[in-house]
């Protein structure tokens, strides 16, 4: 399996007025296609920060950054919105969707990006709703669904361009264990499909989906990365 | 591709817009207020031009008018007082111009009052009788459509005949050729002699309740003291102006130091100088226009401003999910310039239903929206979206994603 991911010696700084915050420092990173990677650890431990970079939503202080051979680093600020939009698929632990929208337009928000014609937009998007079992619920509004229906309606979302990477911040902190298990249910069935997966998460039971953990502490990787 | 990305940002500023209805409605007042000022007074004051003119050119182009006072506006009343106090202008005038004029042939005197017409048991009130002589008709270039003119002999003689306007060949005759019958006008017998061709209404206002009649013959009733017009015709402008001037100047026995006692009135000057008062609004009403847009503009950039803080988050899943800065620029900016176009379009509807309102209670002028006025309501509209959206929208174009998920 050839590299996805290839990150050496990545470092993030943050400067709170006078005081330095290092959120990471020095982290290795190799993650091949069609992995599915748990990122665990405490809460402070970098592990949102080394999310955002590898979804390239955020930039390195220091370090390198290959994405598909590519120099992420290189990169100006309308390729890495490209990167987010082709490659990439954000799964958040608070849904993050438009409350004014129906379900199916909250997950054609990337085509309009993409440039996709409205009309296949919106067949696009039912069809997506259907493979994540919300084919009755495409013209409900986010607040007329229920916890797990709306990370399901953003599951949909992050995969209306097709990307090769899904990354997950807490994708199951707001909801219940049964929920829970239903989105993983269908992270899992991604990852067989052969999607990257990526995972970010403080909960054992979520991280023990990953068939392979990076553990994070104080911004550096414990063992093996 | 572009076309439907446009379609969508736009979509989007409207399901925003809709979203906050009422604060939407009161941000747009400043814009709604400005573009009413200038569709309205546009409206009310290209009207009224146009009714200027229109009143003007029955006096006929290339006449000048020889009157005791000056047509138009502004007068003070101290120059008012000195004017009263001028020697009326008589028939000595008028024949000293026939007799010596060079550049021009055609002179009349015009004395006009309304006075009520009979036939038997028809009577016809209030029409405007005027005393002229034979050149009238040549001069204003109001033909007969029946008989003949005043002529000379009728001037010379003080003749009892008249020309009649339509609308009083309508009220007095009925089947018969009114020509060679006789009417009533303060008692005394008139021949009717000929009749003159029609001229329709003129704002609401029949042109053809009219009589003509000889100066000499209307004198009988009026006096011969009254001032009265002169009618010339100026076949060569500005010569004869001066021309006629020196001739008055001589006929009045003016030394060379005095100021002219007489005016000499012509409707291309007095519509020139309604123009020139037209503008002095038209620019006034700009200024209170600009005043309101600029504020406008301003509450339009202070409603964005709220509006990028209070979507920081979807900016955050906008940019998380590929959108490029260009993108949410172009998404906010569309925002404000809908804005600002719904107000220009409620400011349009509301200078529109005043303009209207104006011509009901006014009856009579009709008020036209002049088209330019739309376009330049637009267009200010547009400019003002755009220049007071710009900053909203940069901003929100420039914020971080990560920032932007992480805000509260």
């Amino acid at each position: 399996m050839s590299e996805l991911i290839k990150m050496k010696g990545v470092t993030k700084v943050y400067s709170l007025g006078e005081t330095e915050v290092h959120a990471l420092r020095g982290v290795d990173v190799k993650i091949k296609k069609g992995e599915f990677i748990s990122i665990i650890g405490p809460s402070g431990s970098g592990k949102s920060t080394l999310m955002h970079i590898i979804g390239c939503l955020d930039r390195a202080t220091s370090g390198s950054y290959f994405l598909q051979g590519k120099d992420v680093n290189e990169m100006d600020e309308n390729q890495l919105a490209d990167i987010r939009k082709e490659f990439i698929g954000f799964i958040f632990q608070d849904f993050y969707l438009l409350p004014d929208v129906p379900a199916w337009y909250n997950v054609s928000l990337p085509m309009i990006y993409d440039r996709i014609p409205p009309k296949e937009r919106k067949k696009k998007a039912v069809s997506i709703l259907n493979s994540v079992g919300l084919g009755d619920r495409v013209n409900h509004l986010p607040n007329q669904l229920s916890g797990g229906e709306r990370q399901r309606v953003a599951i949909a979302r992050s995969l209306a361009n097709e990307p090769e990477i899904i990354i997950a911040d807490e994708p199951t902190g707001n909801l219940d264990s049964v929920r829970g298990e239903e989105i993983l249910k269908i992270l899992s069935e991604l990852h067989k499909e052969g999607k990257t997966i990526i995972i970010v998460s403080h909960e054992k039971y979520v991280a023990e989906r990953g068939k392979r953990k990076i553990h994070l502490k104080d911004g550096m990787v414990e063992g093996k990365g | 591709m572009f076309r439907g990305f446009l379609i969508e940002i736009l979509r989007s500023a409207v399901e925003s817009i809709k979203a906050n209805k009422l604060r939407s409605l009161l941000t747009t007042l400043g814009i709604v207020i400005g573009v009413m000022t200038v569709i309205g007074v546009m409206s009310v004051i290209s009207g009224y031009k146009q009714y200027i003119a229109n009143s003007f050119s029955q006096l006929g182009a290339n006449v000048l008018y020889v009157s005791k006072y000056p047509w138009g506006f502004g007068m003070s009343r101290e120059e008012f007082k000195k004017i009263q106090k001028r020697e009326n202008i008589g028939l000595r005038e008028a024949e000293a111009l026939k007799e010596y004029g060079t550049s021009f042939k055609y002179v009349s005197p015009s004395i006009l009052r309304n006075m009520k017409m009979e036939r038997g048991d028809k009577e016809a009130e209030e029409v405007q009788i005027e005393g002229a002589s034979e050149d009238f008709s040549r001069i204003t270039n109001r033909n007969v459509s029946l008989g003949r003119f005043l002529s000379k002999d009728d001037i010379v003689y003080n003749r009892y005949v008249c020309v009649l306007g339509q609308d009083v060949v309508n009220t007095l005759f009925t089947e018969e050729n009114p020509i060679g019958k006789k009417v009533k006008i303060q008692g005394r017998q008139f021949n009717v002699i000929g009749i003159m061709a029609e001229k329709g209404k003129m704002m609401g206002q029949s042109m053809d309740n009219t009589a003509f009649i000889p100066y000499t013959t209307m004198t009988t009733f009026t006096g011969k003291r009254s001032t009265i017009n002169i009618a010339v015709y100026a076949e060569e402008g500005e010569e004869t102006r001066e021309e006629i001037r020196w001739i008055l100047r001589g006929v009045r026995d003016l030394k060379p130091d005095e100021e002219d006692d007489f005016s000499i009135n012509s409707s291309e000057a007095l519509i020139s100088q309604f123009n020139q008062l037209t503008s002095t609004f038209i620019i006034i009403s700009i200024a209170i226009a600009a005043i309101s847009l600029v504020v406008g503009g301003i509450g339009i950039m202070n409603i964005m401003l709220v509006s990028v803080s209070e979507r920081t988050r979807e900016i955050g899943v906008r940019k998380a999910i590929g959108a490029k800065s260009g993108e949410i620029l172009g998404q906010f900016l569309m925002e404000s310039v809908v804005i600002c176009l719904v107000g220009g379009i409620i400011g349009i509807f509301l200078g529109a239903s005043i303009t209207k309102l104006i011509s009901i209670v006014s009856s009579g002028i009709l008020f036209h929206i002049p088209i330019w006025s739309i376009f330049l309501g637009f267009g200010f509209c547009f400019s003002i979206g755009v220049f007071f959206g710009y900053y909203p929208a940069r901003k929100a174009s420039k914020l971080s994603p990560v920032e932007a998920l992480r805000y509260e």
